[in-house]
């Protein structure tokens, strides 16, 4: 029976057209917009790393000032200062710990006609790779002793090993920064988490680094720092001065395989705390967080207001959408009176004509729907297009989203042909089949 | 075959009881030809859907084919429609959308019967009211007679044990009429029982028998029917 | 009217139909109010000034890699060589872009002490030429003079004794009377003292979305940076032809460092309205999208229903109803609906915006846009149901004698 339903369906589409063409427009319009927004949320709101953002930590303690609290007491700062940083650091506390900062570098070619090129880059401590993951395309992390012994070693992405070394293997050459030279220990394959959480202080979307070195470097002013810095406190001339200072510029991550060692961790940190208070320094209230990876997102609001406001608007219109579908099912439905009525008396159950109509109501959901992916398609690209960098990473449709818009589309268009259906094949028989 | 007994229908409308059928009476043996006929509002298109299964009545016994249909819920009665009863309306009743083919094949759907038998089926009964050669032919491309042939191809797909006519020729024009009379009474010949509902004395005379309704009552007046079989 | 009754008598006994219609109606006026309000906001905020001329000016990113090298003298060699340049009204060293998302900012008290409370301050580091190259006007006071800018070290706590700061600024630091800055002493780092030498009427600063966009201060001060910004500022209609020339020259001039990044602020801006812009664009989308479906919903229940009372609507034409007479029940009747659908909507209407208020830090919106969404909704509507209506009008009288 089903094929004679679809068979039904597709000639009833056909013959009111008009009709058809309005009721899937609507469905492919609604569907579209809150694909479209739905993907960006999603990507978003997105987990980067899956298998281990249970593990992973970012601490905040509220080094801040005592008269003026940061974000008005509400958070610790997003930061932290490179004394706690490298007190934490040396502690050794953790399974895991990554200390970095961004840094910006210009490296010079060997080749002296060719110009040097600008890197963004991070000072990171060597866990960093293990902790978050990042895949190698040749060689691997440096280790902990380079940390220590401020070797310089260096860590480059795909990209800049395409440009500076045509693809090849460059493991052991040396590149010229700052006019020192650094020895490549490693390649990054292609590595792009969404969001970029590990770092969500200059934009939780931007892209990754092009050039990791030891974080122990920018002591040495071996590299140059970048990114935020905030300060409460005038931190004093020259470079020995500013890491002395309250100023915080630092993301300090820790990896705790279970409930045991955050716990312990916890504990560990208000003890630090309590100690540095000794020494004058934590004047505010201990306010020591520990934020797993989806907290640490959630916390940094990294899904913008727009998007989201977006995303409710859309599914307002959605509903717009599917009930100008009612109304027009409800029409078309009931322009068949007599078609059903005809039918009964032939012999069709009341559950038979009601699974005929929701199929057909069903084959226009997924007509919509079909609509609403080429829509959401589009309105994804010139989302992309419109908003540039911002959105690049955010703006793919994968098979989720693809199959979440085929079921919005034909659970909604179901629901919305429920009504209708069930009106259609309430009709009275008798009263349909004599007056013509 | 066809049982009433005492009948009654009665529509409520917020504060008037209309009495549509009242102790109605009707036997109907197996084979017969019977012509209802009766002034305008007298209740006959009642008994009709009454007697068709599309409407229940308010008190009385109905039996059909043996059955008491009085029990049937809902699903009941669309099966013993499908089943054993075909329509033939003075509209014609076909649906506009599919061909004469499609049209002949939606109550073989709904009794499941295989693809082959359909064909089978939909073929031999056009072939019988002589529209086979026009199968993929949309309804509106059909004089209003051979709509009508449709619609009788379409009533006896299912072999039914009787046929419901409500004014089959009603619509149609002298030279029709005749042709679709000649064709029920063929059927009625080759032993399907037939109920057909005519203002048309004419036409109600070619019937074997004939039973007036005047006000929701069975007046019978089978005089001239003698007469015909004379 | 007469028909009213018959019409409203009419509607009820096809409620869902016109109910349909009606929240239809309802949502998509809170969806139209409360978007157009927020696309008033944005293009709000982005028709504010930045104070400085966009139109004949540029930036550029002077990063030095070579080592021993003399960074003051290299930044005096450059910014004479520019301002040397045919063309070139003036140049100027800056530490921060306004609109440009990226600055710095710093407290400032009229009181000294820790405990004291700051206003906070775009700081624009600059030399006496910033006034004639952002093209600023100064409502009160001098420029700084030659004298005044200091050389900035890497990391260096002490500032400068002077600073121009503008009217926003004035009036935050002197609630009481923001023309008396002139003159006053304001401390910044909690305890440095600078003296207010001028006032300019308006610079922005670099964060667009920032509360206290309007509050900047131009501080005497040249740096000593390994990756400086250079802004130019040309004579009217040259900058295009000028960009690629000051490039070459700079990069060509000195070998030990790059020249990157130039870009107008033409570009700036449309940069950092990039978000404001895509998103009213989305907006309107949704919005005339939305008001189309409305529309066509509108004109497929109405069709319907005219095809379903063919007869009736024959039977009044032969009773002598005039063509008017049949369009005008289906206009009064679809006025009726939208009457309903519009008073929810200005229910939903309120409500939304009273979450957006809650959830995103919006203002309330004003009674002139819903009174707009009304007018619109009703006009709509009557379009919409103009050609079916037209179509029932056109019904034959002649429909009524017809049986089948």
């Amino acid at each position: 029976m089903f094929n004679y339903y679809l068979r039904l369906a597709a000639i009833s589409i056909r013959r009111h057209w008009g009709l058809s063409l309005i009721m899937i427009t609507a469905i492919g319009l609604g569907i579209g917009t809150a694909m479209t927004t739905v993907t960006v949320n999603y990507m978003m709101s997105a987990n980067p790393i899956p298998q281990k953002s249970e593990q992973l930590f970012y601490v905040q303690l509220d080094s801040w000032d005592v008269n003026d609290p940061f974000d008005e007491g509400q958070n610790p700062p997003d930061q932290m200062t490179y004394t706690d940083a490298t007190n934490l650091f040396k502690a050794d506390k953790a399974f895991r710990h990554s200390i970095s900062a961004q840094a910006f570098a210009v490296i010079e070619p060997q080749d002296p006609d060719l110009l040097p090129i600008t890197v963004n880059a991070r000072a990171n401590s060597a866990d960093f790779f293990a902790m978050f993951n990042v895949p190698f395309l040749y060689g691997g992390a440096w280790s902990a002793q380079a940390d220590t012994n401020k070797e310089l070693v260096a860590v480059i992405n795909r990209e800049t090993n395409d440009s500076l070394f045509a693809g090849k293997n460059s493991v052991g050459e040396l590149i010229r920064i700052d006019g020192n030279l650094f020895k490549i220990v490693g390649v990054i394959d292609n590595w792009q988490p969404t969001p970029k959480y590990y770092d969500v202080t200059s934009g939780a979307f931007n892209d990754t680094e092009e050039l990791f070195v030891p974080f122990s470097l920018i002591a040495e002013e071996k590299i140059t720092r970048a990114g935020n810095t905030s300060c409460w406190k005038p931190s004093g001339d020259g470079m020995a001065a500013f890491l002395r200072s309250e100023c915080i510029w630092i993301q300090f991550w820790v990896e705790l395989r279970d409930e045991q060692e955050q716990q312990d961790y916890l504990t560990f940190l208000d003890a630090y705390v309590e100690q540095q208070k000794q020494l004058g320094r934590f004047e505010r209230p201990l306010d020591n967080r520990l934020s797993n990876v989806m907290q640490w997102l959630e916390n940094q609001e990294v899904v913008a207001d727009d998007a989201k406001m977006m995303m409710a608007m859309s599914f307002m219109f959605l509903v717009v959408c599917l009930l100008n579908t009612v109304g027009l099912l409800l029409a078309k439905f009931l322009g068949k009176a007599p078609e059903i009525g005809l039918r009964q008396a032939l012999g069709a159950s009341k559950a038979t004509l009601f699974y005929q109509y929701l199929v057909e109501s069903a084959c226009i959901g997924l007509g919509g729907g079909l609509l609403g992916l080429v829509l959401a398609w589009l309105g994804l690209q010139s989302v992309a297009a419109m908003y540039g960098d911002y959105m690049k990473d955010l703006t793919s449709l994968d098979t989720t989203m693809v199959l979440l818009a085929m079921l919005l589309a034909l659970g909604s268009t179901v629901i919305a042909g429920l009504y209708p259906t069930w009106r259609a094949c309430n009709v009275q028989p008798s009263q349909q089949l004599k007056s013509q | 075959m066809l049982t009433m007994k005492n009948i009654c229908k009665v529509f409520q409308t917020s504060d008037v009881q209309t009495h549509a059928l009242r102790d109605f009476n009707l036997n109907v043996n197996e084979g017969d030809f019977l012509s209802v006929t009766g002034p305008s509002g007298s209740g006959k298109t009642t008994f009709l859907n009454i007697a068709g299964l599309l409407e229940t009545y308010t008190s009385g016994e109905f039996l059909l084919d043996g059955e008491d249909v009085g029990k049937l819920n809902d699903n009941g009665r669309s099966r013993f429609r499908n089943e054993k009863i075909g329509f033939i309306f003075q509209g014609f009743n076909l649906i506009a959308d599919l061909n004469l083919f499609d049209n002949v094949d939606v109550p073989l759907r709904y009794r499941g019967f295989n693809a082959k038998e359909r064909k089978r089926r939909i073929e031999e009964n056009l072939e019988r009211v002589g529209l086979a050669s026009r199968m993929k032919h949309l309804p509106s491309q059909l004089s209003g007679g051979q709509q009508q042939r449709v619609a009788i191809a379409r009533a006896l797909a299912t072999d039914p044990r009787f046929l419901l006519a409500d004014e089959p020729t009603g619509n149609l024009d002298t030279d029709m009429a005749q042709g679709v009379m000649s064709l029920l009474e063929e059927i009625n010949r080759q032993g399907t029982t037939i109920i057909m509902v005519t203002h048309d004395s004419e036409l109600a005379q070619r019937s074997g028998r004939t039973i007036q309704v005047k006000d929701g009552r069975v007046s019978e007046a089978a005089a001239f029917n003698q007469k015909a079989i004379a | 009217m007469l028909e009213s009754g018959l019409i409203i008598r009419a509607l009820m006994r096809n409620k869902i139909g016109a109910l349909l219609i009606a929240l239809q109606i309802a949502l998509t006026m809170t969806i139209m109010v409360n978007a157009i309000f927020m696309i008033q906001d944005r293009q709000q905020q982005m028709a504010r000034e930045s104070g400085i001329n966009e139109e004949d000016t540029f930036y550029l990113t002077n990063t030095i890699f070579a080592q021993d090298y003399n960074i003051q003298v290299g930044l005096q060699t450059d910014l004479n060589a520019i301002r040397k340049t045919p063309g070139v009204v003036d140049a100027i060293q800056i530490n921060a872009i306004p609109l440009s998302g990226g600055g710095w900012s710093s407290g400032l008290q009229t009181e000294p002490g820790e405990d004291k409370d700051g206003i906070g301050t775009a700081i624009y580091m600059v030399d006496d030429h910033a006034i004639n190259a952002l093209d600023l006007e100064l409502i009160a006071g001098t420029n700084f003079s030659p004298s005044d800018i200091g050389w900035r070290l890497p990391a260096q706590s002490a500032w400068p004794a002077k600073v121009i700061i503008t009217q926003a600024l004035a009036n935050s630091l002197f609630p009481d009377n923001g023309q008396s800055a002139l003159g006053k002493t304001v401390y910044i780092s909690n305890n440095q003292p600078m003296q207010v030498i001028g006032i300019i009427k308006n610079l922005q600063a670099p964060w667009n979305g920032w509360s206290g966009v309007e509050r900047s201060a131009l501080v005497p001060f040249q740096m000593e940076s390994r990756s400086g910004r250079y802004f130019i500022r040309t004579e009217p209609g040259r900058r295009d032809e000028l960009m690629p020339v000051i490039e070459s020259m700079l990069a060509n001039s000195d070998k030990g460092r790059i020249i990157r990044r130039l870009s107008t602020m033409e570009e700036t801006r449309e940069q950092s309205y990039r978000q404001h812009n895509a998103t009213n664009k989305i907006l309107m989308t949704v919005v005339s999208t939305l008001t189309l479906i409305t529309a066509f919903g509108i004109v497929g229940l109405a069709i319907f229903s005219i095809n379903r009372r063919t007869k009736q609507i024959g039977t009044r034409r032969a009773l002598g109803a005039t063509r008017w007479q049949v369009m005008r029940y289906f206009m009064v009747e679809n006025f009726f609906i939208s009457a309903v659908g519009i008073t929810i909507g200005i229910i939903g209407t309120v409500s939304l915006n009273y979450w957006l208020v809650n959830k995103f830090n919006m203002t309330p919106l004003g009674f002139e846009l819903i009174a707009l969404g009304v007018v619109t909704l009703v006009i709509v509507g009557q379009l919409a149901v103009l050609y079916p209506a037209r179509k029932a009008a056109l019904i034959s009288p002649a429909t009524a004698t017809r049986t089948v």
